[in-house]
Formats: structure tokens, sequence, C-alpha cells
């Protein structure tokens, strides 16, 4: 002990250098960790949050008392994660590879330069590029001859397509520079020596580039799976224009408590699923981090 | 942690030892017919990247009654200068989201880099038994946290921050994300024997953060930074939940703000004529509307090609482990 507080003061210019992160993280991560108490509370909009009486696990009853409507956010929130996991993966991967195996470098990174472009605009202004394709005079309908209301109930059913869409167009551009990145560090005489043992591209490409990006895929699943529960906040909630006739096919957890904390309302509900999140996110993460340590130990995230 | 970033320190080694040129030379012999297709598929997804950015761009400079009679199109028939020209009516208020804007990004992608510099370079230290606690207290939050409605309780009940521009800047100031990536970069492409000189030499602790470590960090300081900055200017959701007064509201919020109004129109069949003053005279249109996000989007698209570089080699040399 004495010898760790003595270290401690040695190394006193490192932890003043700490400090200010410390007390950042503490003041912004780790204070508010008591908020998620709001679940046990019946909220007091004068008093705020210390002032709010405890009521016990009567916000519980949200999970049953209001029909479907968790059940339903919850179902979304997982659909979609599956969805956009699964779709994004496998084309963050092939674009990775297509570029990786494309010749002409110097095109190539032009285009991923306009690749990677839409994730840099915010969803409050993807949300206008959306409704130009899906207005009623918008392209969609102009190039079709057709009539479709996308933002109403007759097409929430259209929804998760047209999210799906939107995610690849801002985010596969961007999230297969990773998987670029340790392709540039495959040992290229891998390659030769494959190709004078007479590989064909294919086989190259299965058994030399794709084993070589297991472990960063391995990782982005893993670092993912925390996050299950807190969804692209803004495509569901801007992109959608927070239609209510959508919510069906579009409304997921975290565009749930958005919105109820934008209106003030059922904040004792809301707690609830706040809680539900982080508590579902902590238990996946623990478990997908134990899966890892089981099967690829190098690649476990602590 | 500490085997982690080893592990890493390894693989980066690797990358560095043949670098993309080299594959590039070993390949460019073969431009088959399948390099064609491949070019021709890739730019597809080039387009379909590209197209909805151009789109903006052009129906905002698309004359408003070519689109109440064709629709929105690629190729309008009649060129205009009336959204824009609407958009600028803003005036001052525009100008003053800019202002705000401007502020919360310089303000808070330079205090991040500095403070998340500073602690990633303490963690890394050597023999400095602390750095074991500090970096599970970095962990943490990345594992549980108190997601969205648990942050505006505490910050605007008990911390009694609503409609403060602290509110648009800490929130994203520090992230456990990018203090890996600078202590990853600092492990790896930051020869320990540096400091060490720098040491002999006769500097203190800050003198060699800020003299040595913190100039040679600047690659990463630059993906870092631009990643953090391109944050800030997009974020609409902390100044939707915590910002109330009209003079304190960032460039995002026009957006949405707009959107309201537009949303409000079509619910409302008999809207009053005042209302309608206030959304500054007129029902906002197609046009004008385009206009704003091209005002909102634009230095963005500007800054980035120059930053791409950066960024990039970021991310690389950073990796994203924990």
């Amino acid at each position: 002990m004495k010898s760790f507080l003595q270290n401690t003061w040695k190394h006193r210019a490192h932890v003043i250098m700490a400090l200010p992160v410390f007390l950042v993280l503490f003041f912004i991560m780790y204070v508010p960790l008591y908020g998620l108490t709001m679940a046990f509370r019946e909220y007091d909009l004068m008093e705020g949050l210390l002032g709010s009486p405890w009521v016990g696990l009567k916000n519980f009853e949200f999970i049953y008392k209001t029909g479907p409507l968790f059940l339903r956010m919850t179902r979304n929130t997982l659909i979609y994660y599956v969805i956009f996991t699964a779709v994004g993966t496998f084309l963050n991967v092939t674009l990775a590879v297509a570029l990786d195996q494309f010749v002409f470098k110097k095109f190539g990174k032009t285009m991923q330069t306009m690749m990677i472009i839409p994730i840099f605009i915010s969803y409050a202004a993807v949300q206008f590029i959306v409704s130009a394709f899906l207005d009623p005079n918008g392209i969609f309908n102009s190039l079709m001859g057709t009539n479709y209301a996308f933002y109403s109930k007759s097409m929430a059913g259209a929804w998760p397509l047209i999210l799906t869409i939107v995610k690849i167009w801002n985010s596969v551009g961007y999230g297969s520079v990773l998987y670029m990145s340790v392709l540039a560090g495959v040992d290229t005489s891998l390659y030769e020596a494959a190709e004078i043992d007479g590989a064909s591209r294919w086989q190259r490409i299965w058994h030399i580039t794709l084993p070589a990006l297991i472990p960063m895929i391995t990782v982005m699943l893993l670092l993912s799976v925390g996050s299950v529960m807190k969804s692209d906040t803004g495509l569901f909630y801007q992109v959608t224009k927070n239609v209510g006739e959508l919510y069906e096919t579009t409304q997921v957890v975290d565009s749930y408590v958005l919105d109820a904390i934008k209106k003030t309302t059922n904040m004792g509900y809301t707690g609830v699923a706040s809680l539900f999140q982080s508590v579902v996110g902590l238990l996946l993460m623990l478990f997908a981090n134990g899966l890892v340590r089981k099967i690829a130990p190098d690649d476990a995230l602590f | 942690m500490s085997e982690t970033s080893k592990k890493m320190s390894e693989t980066s080694k690797k990358k560095s030892k043949n670098n993309s040129a080299d594959l590039a030379a070993s390949r460019a012999d073969k431009k088959g017919i399948g390099q064609y297709i491949l070019g021709a598929c890739l730019l597809l997804y080039t387009l379909f990247c590209a197209l909805p950015v151009l789109l903006v761009f052009i129906v905002a400079f698309t004359d408003e009654a070519s689109i109440r009679t064709n629709g929105i199109s690629f190729f309008p028939s009649a060129w205009s200068l009336e959204g824009m020209r609407a958009v600028l009516k803003y005036g001052s208020r525009l100008a003053n989201s800019y202002m705000v804007t401007i502020f919360i990004t310089v303000v808070g992608t330079l205090l991040g880099l500095l403070i998340m510099s500073m602690y990633a370079y303490a963690i890394s230290r050597p023999d400095f038994r602390l750095s074991k606690f500090l970096s599970i207290y970095l962990l943490i939050p990345m594992l549980f946290n108190g997601g969205m409605l648990s942050g505006y309780l505490v910050f605007c009940g008990i911390y009694g921050l609503k409609d403060s521009l602290l509110l648009l800047i800490l929130p994203l100031c520090v992230s456990t994300m990018n203090v890996i990536i600078l202590r990853t970069y600092i492990a790896n492409s930051i020869p320990a024997e540096l400091m060490e000189a720098a040491k002999i030499d006769g500097a203190g602790e800050y003198r060699t953060f800020f003299q040595i470590t913190l100039p040679l960090l600047k690659p990463s300081l630059a993906a870092v930074g631009f990643m953090m900055a391109t944050a800030y200017w997009n974020d609409w959701q902390n100044a939707m939940m915590y910002i109330s007064s009209p003079e304190k509201q960032p460039l995002q919020m026009l957006l949405v703000n707009i959107q309201k109004n537009l949303d409000f129109l079509l619910n409302n069949t008999n809207v009053p004529a005042d209302a309608i003053q206030a959304m500054g005279g007129s029902i906002p249109q197609k046009s004008a509307t385009m206009a704003t996000v091209v005002v909102v989007i634009a230095p963005i698209m500007v800054i980035y090609p120059f930053f791409q570089k950066y960024f990039i080699k970021g991310l690389t040399v950073g990796s994203v482990k924990g």
C-alpha cells in the first residue's frame, strides 16, 4: 500500500493530466447512472428527479399494461439490429474486398471518397433527402408514375426496407474503411505463394483475404452486441419524421425514449424502458465477450 | 487491456512493413475483363451514394414552380436562385446559428483533444500503478451507462444546466473509443526512448508531453479531431433535448424546426396569419428547404477531402480495440 502511494506521488503529474477526463466522465457518465432510479419513481415535473417520490415496482406495469407497445418496440429494436448487422457486415466486407482487389487504385480511391460522404450528413438533413425521394411529388412517385403516400399507415410495411437502404447508404462506405485497413496489412508473400501454387483469384480471396478479416469481424460484432438496445436514434426519429402512423414498423426503444423526453410524458414508463436498455446492453456485452473469450481469446474485449 | 495494446502494436508493425503501394504493384499486371466488371459495380455503388447528395444541390437551385408542376427531378425544367435567397432572408438567425455551431465545434473539439490525449498519455506510462484503475474507469461507461433519459434528468434536474451551451459541449467531449485510439497510437507509434531522452535532458513531465508527445500525436489528433468536429457539427439530439432559447439554437436545429413547421402546416388547414408571419412570411418551400440543407452540410463536404488522409490513417493505426 505504501509503495502504491509512493508510486502515485511519483506520478503526480500524470494524475493531474488524467484528472480532466476523470471529472468529465464522472459528471457526464457516472453520476447520471443515478437517473436510472427513475424506473422506480413517479415523476414530479416541478421537483425533478430528486423530488420524485418512490413508487416501487409500479412503473413496471408498463411492460404488460400498455398493450403491445413495449413488446412492439423491443421487437423492432431487435429486428433492425439483426438486419442492419447482417446486411451491414456483409456489405462492409464485400466492399472492402472489392476495393482491395480493384487494380485501378487512384480511381478506387476517388470512388471511396464519395462513398464515405453520407456518414457525415446528419439525420436531421437526411430526412429531407429521403422525403425528396418519397414525397407525393418526389422522385420515386414521378419515376414510377405511382401515387404512394409513404408517410402514412398504408405504407408502414415498406419502411423496414426504406430504413435499411438509408442505413446502407449512410454507413457502408465508412464501415468498409476499417476492413480495408486490415487487408492492407495482409502479407503480400501469401498471395504470391498462392499464385505460384496455381490458386485462382476466387480461391485466393476465399483462403487468404477472408480469413484475414475474421478477427476484425469478430471484434466489430462484439462491439455492436453491447449496443443492441441502442439504435441509430436519428434514423428512426428523424428519417421517419417521427410519424405516429409508422410506429408499428419503425418505433424502437431509443426513439420512444427521445419522444417521451421531448413531450415529458410517461417518465416513469420511460425510466423502465431506459433501465431495460442499459441492463440488457450490459448483459449482452458480458455474454458476447465471454463467448469470444472461449472461441478466440485473443479477440476478447476485456 | 495492456495485453491487447501489446497485440495491437504487433499488428500495426506488421501493417507498416508492407504498404499498400507494394500490394498494388504486385497485382497491377492483371487488368482483365473482370477488373472492368468490378469497376462498373463499384461505380454503380458510388452513384448510389453520391446522387442523393447531388439531388440536394439540384433541388436547392430548382425553380419552385417547376417542382409544383413536374415534381422533384434530377433534371429540372427551370433553375432559380429563389431558394438560396429565401435562406439568406433568415439573415441574422442563420448567422447566429452558424456562430453557435462553430463555437461548440471548435471549443468542444479542442478541449476534447487536449484532455483526452493527456489521459491517454497518462494511462500509457509504464510503471504508473494507478493506470490499471484508470483504464477500467474509462471502459465501464462503454459497457453500462444511463442512456438518454438519465442524462436528461440529471443534467437538467440536478445540475440545473437546462438551456446551457455546456450541454452541447460536454456530453460529446470525451469518448472511450477516442481515448483508446489515442492511447494505441502513443503506445505504438511514439518511441518510448524519445520520452526518456527528453527526461534525461531535464524536461519535466508536462514539457515532455506538450513538446514531444503532442506534436508526434498529430496524425491521430487529426483523425480523432475530424470525427469529433463532425459529431459536434451534426448534433441535433442534445440541442433538441436541452436548448430552448432561440439565440442558442445550433444549425441542425434550423433543419429540425423547418420540419416541425412543415408538419404543423400539413396538419392544420386553417393556419392563422400570424403563425405564417412567425415562420418568415411564407410557407417553407421545397427549394428553400433544400437550400437550408445545403448551407448546413456544405462546410463538411468542403473540409472532408482535406482530412480524409488522416482520418483513414488514424482509424488504421488506432484500430478499434480496447
